[in-house]
């Protein structure tokens, strides 16, 4: 009788020795399920599942989803605080330049299993392959090109290889990202590099000057020959129907005078001498007399003097 | 009676765990578990799972997870006597438990022993290179990657053979230039970077020079192009014009003498000329002798 409590509290412990072999992985995570230690459900989905009770089985759950960052040239607080740490972020450019650079890595668990078991410091490894291969990809390129254009393409190239690399070490991580956070010439020659972009903007800017000038003085050329164009034009049309009207008048005022030339000749030299005689001074002299002439002058003195 | 029987179970149940506990052994994915029979190795483990071996032995773990070590960053000459320093990594795991623990014993000498392998293969290596084998802009000079492919090669060799150890990788992490040759690049760096500021600028002005003198030239060209066009047209007007006055005038020649005449007249007397007329002079005639004047 007095073993009854006994039992029951044993029976009580075996059941409860068998509900750790059920198990929940939530949604966002994956788990791997170990036997004595020897991976047998590398990569368990989200869900309910059943095992075989601790300590037989044990159960690794892991946020796969979830992205993890680590930072090659710098610490993750850096680009918060604005900070540079010259010796770590310094890299050697192919023209053997020196330029700082930050770059910030994401990557998440790809393989559970790898990740749980292959290498002892996961973070590590991914971020020594990383730089390596940014160390290779900069040591080839001028530090213009870095700089400038090739940004992207260095961001996938490492990105790439780097994947690979980490996939020989069996680390069980895929990258994500690799952004290249901030790339800058060395403070020692910072505003040299400045000055180069300034240079570039004032080279811009005179281009800019002179097209504008290009702008101005070409369609005012264009009006103003237009303008003598049309002048000209103006001109020879004005000339001809000058002529056509003069060349009409005279032929029928020459037609009129041919009808009676000898009283039509007189009338218009007299009528000429009309206009002309009153204005001009007159002296007039006797055919037959010796002509003073001294007279012209003292006729003009006192008006005149000469 | 009963008590010493309940005993005797209990220490035959507790017998049996012992023994079962000295018996079973787990290894895990992680590790590797050599087995040792008062300190001699017997056997190596490499699966993980649950495994058996005499009470009398014993299991030594070792950790078999890959494993990045960072040597010190050092100083190497290259074959055109250019100083380098190179951070480089290595990638490394054991591989050979019982040969890990007669010769190096843990990771911190294990690390030791790479340190001086891959420092005296990266130097020998550069030895061999020009600076431009490692740090170039044109690609096909870089020997980089062959460089490593190989020292890792030879590191995993040699480490495998004396020591355990698998060696996957032998990388550079960084490449610099040692402090105190840095100012003197900062300084040519400037320079560089002075003489490019000036290019843009003295491109940008030839820019704006040719662009200015060819609106230059366009305005001569347009102008003078119009000014040819239209002295053209005024010859044309000026000939067409002369042609039609000499095509009316011809027609009546004495009328046009007479006419032009007169009219010149009006234009070359003005009120300075004084004019000697003599009496007879067919104007004054019929004022000096009356009607006899009339002819």
């Amino acid at each position: 009788m007095s073993r009854w409590p006994f039992r029951r509290i044993l029976l009580a412990l075996v059941a409860l020795w068998l509900v750790t072999s059920i198990y929940i992985v939530p949604a966002d995570q994956q788990a791997v399920e170990t036997r004595f230690g020897k991976v047998v459900g590398p990569r368990v989905m989200p869900g309910i599942h059943l095992s075989l009770p601790w300590p037989i089985d044990r159960v690794t759950r892991l946020k796969v989803q979830q992205l993890q960052r680590l930072v090659v040239g710098g610490d993750l607080s850096d680009g918060v605080l604005g900070r540079t740490q010259p010796l770590v972020s310094q890299f050697l450019t192919g023209d053997q330049n020196i330029i700082h650079m930050r770059v910030v890595v994401q990557y998440w668990v790809g393989v559970p299993a790898d990740y749980l078991f292959q290498a002892q410091d996961v973070a590590k490894a991914v971020g020594a392959a990383v730089e390596a291969e940014l160390a290779r990809r900069i040591s080839r390129r001028g530090v213009d090109a870095i700089l400038t254009t090739e940004k992207a393409a260095i961001q996938e190239e490492v990105r790439e290889a780097a994947q690979k690399r980490i996939n020989e070490y069996r680390s069980g991580v895929l990258i994500s990202t690799v952004n290249i956070e901030a790339v800058t010439p060395p403070p020692e020659a910072a505003d040299a590099f400045r000055d180069v972009a300034s240079a570039r903007a004032d080279a811009a800017r005179i281009v800019n000057e002179a097209e504008g000038y290009a702008g101005d003085v070409i369609p005012k050329a264009r009006g103003q020959a237009q303008q003598a164009l049309e002048a000209a034009a103006a001109y020879k049309q004005r000339k001809i129907n000058e002529a056509l009207g003069d060349a009409a008048r005279f032929t029928q005022v020459a037609a009129e005078y041919e009808r009676a030339s000898a009283v039509n000749g007189r009338r218009l030299y007299i009528e000429t001498m009309e206009q002309i005689l009153p204005r001009i001074k007159k002296l007039i002299v006797d055919k037959s007399g010796n002509l003073d002439l001294t007279i012209i002058r003292k006729g003009s003195e006192p008006r005149n003097p000469q | 009676m009963k008590l010493t029987e309940t005993h005797y179970r209990a220490a035959a149940a507790v017998g049996v765990l012992v023994f079962l506990w000295l018996t079973f052994f787990t290894v895990k994915e992680t590790e590797f578990v050599l087995v040792t029979q008062f300190g001699k190795p017997v056997r190596t483990i490499t699966d993980a799972g649950l495994h058996l071996k005499w009470f009398f032995q014993t299991a030594n773990y070792f950790d078999r997870r890959l494993r990045i070590y960072n040597p010190r960053p050092s100083e190497f000459l290259s074959r055109d006597k250019k100083n380098l320093v190179i951070e480089s990594y290595v990638a490394w795991k054991i591989q050979d438990p019982k040969r890990f623990i007669e010769t190096v014993g843990d990771a911190a000498a294990a690390e030791m022993r790479l340190h001086d392998i891959v420092w005296s293969g990266l130097a020998a290596a550069l030895g061999t290179h020009d600076l431009e084998g490692m740090v170039s802009t044109s690609p096909e000079k870089i020997q980089a990657q062959q460089v490593l492919d190989d020292l890792t090669g030879a590191t995993d060799r040699a480490a495998l053979a004396q020591y355990g150890i698998q060696v996957i990788d032998v990388r550079i992490k960084r490449l610099n230039l040692p402090e105190q040759n840095k100012q003197s690049v900062y300084a040519r760096m400037r320079a560089e970077r002075e003489r490019i500021a000036r290019q843009y600028r003295a491109e940008g002005e030839e820019q704006a020079l040719r662009i200015r003198a060819d609106a230059d030239r366009q305005k001569e060209e347009i102008l003078s192009v119009a000014y040819k066009t239209a002295e053209k047209t005024k010859g044309e007007g000026d000939a067409e014009s002369t042609r039609i006055y000499s095509q009316a005038y011809s027609r009546n020649p004495r009328f046009y003498k007479l006419v032009r005449t007169l009219e010149s007249y009006k234009k070359i007397f003005d009120d300075k000329t004084t004019v000697i007329l003599s009496s007879d002079s067919e104007l004054l005639k019929i004022m000096m002798r009356g009607e006899s004047g009339v002819q």
